[in-house]
């Protein structure tokens, strides 16, 4: 049984998701101010990221997967502004309802988590040259 | 011959901490997953005792044939108030880690250690 290898395995696992994770978010937030393109119609929906760990049989491991996207269902943020281009007929403009503190707090515990498994990686490497290394001894 | 014993012993333990490191690797990869419960390998000891119980196996086709150690992965207890496992905790498993980097070293040098004592009996230099 490779057990390091499939430590390594599923931690890469974890820095797949970790990259969607975060690519999620920069979504959301280069779609900030993304309104609709008719009047009065919705504007960009924010996207979240759902996981789920999955068995991996061949290795007995459990590796992390990205479950599904889904949109945020919550109430868009509404402005008064007639001269927009999607401001309905009462002049309100529908904003996406991105919130730019939340995208930056869930960018940060993504880092955090990726740099986690990018330190189980390094560790496992170390323990296989370990292991190396008694058969290079002199 | 005793030495190799201790070989033995300390492949075992070095499959152990291989498996208890992918676990640990499990429970970091999983942190954001729901629904998802911290794992761990059987303690040392415990495997250990299983093997000497174990019956020794002279003849392909008996009970319990199978060399390869197997090591029990089990969830593991949150607190004695609930039952249903515990979720993942960042900071135990930076302990875990640490603890099998430590073992590693240690068990690496002392196999090194000793395979130099052999081959000084080997060699009579």
């Amino acid at each position: 049984m490779d057990y390091l290898g499939s430590a390594i395995k599923v931690a890469a696992s974890g820095l797949d998701a970790e990259n969607a994770r975060l690519r999620v978010v920069s979504e959301n937030i280069a779609n900030a101010q993304s309104t609709s393109k008719i009047p009065g119609g919705d504007p960009y929906q924010r996207k979240m990221v759902s996981f789920s760990s999955e068995l991996d049989r061949a290795s007995g491991t459990t590796q992390v997967k990205i479950d599904s996207i889904v949109r945020d269902s919550s109430n868009f943020e509404l402005q008064y502004d007639p001269s927009h281009p999607a401001a309905d007929e009462a002049g309100f403009v529908k904003l996406p309802n991105v919130n730019l503190l939340v995208e930056m707090a869930d960018m940060r515990d993504a880092n955090r988590s990726y740099e986690a498994n990018l330190q189980v990686l390094k560790q496992a490497r170390d323990l296989i040259s370990m292991t190396i290394d008694l058969m290079r001894a002199r | 011959m005793d030495a190799v014993n201790l070989f033995k012993l300390a492949s075992t333990q070095a499959k152990w901490l291989s498996l208890r490191q992918t676990t640990v690797a499990n429970n970091i990869a999983n942190v954001n997953s729901p629904n998802y419960r911290s794992v761990d390998v059987e303690p040392f000891e415990a495997a250990v005792s299983n093997e000497s119980v174990r019956l020794a196996a002279t003849n392909g086709s008996h009970f319990g044939a199978k060399d390869g150690d197997v090591f029990q992965v089990v969830e593991e207890q949150a607190s004695k108030l609930t039952t249903s496992g515990k979720p993942v905790s960042m900071e135990d498993e930076l302990v875990k880690s640490s603890e099998i980097r430590h073992a590693f070293e240690l068990n690496t040098a002392i196999v090194s250690a000793f395979h130099q004592m052999v081959l000084m009996t080997a060699k009579g230099s």
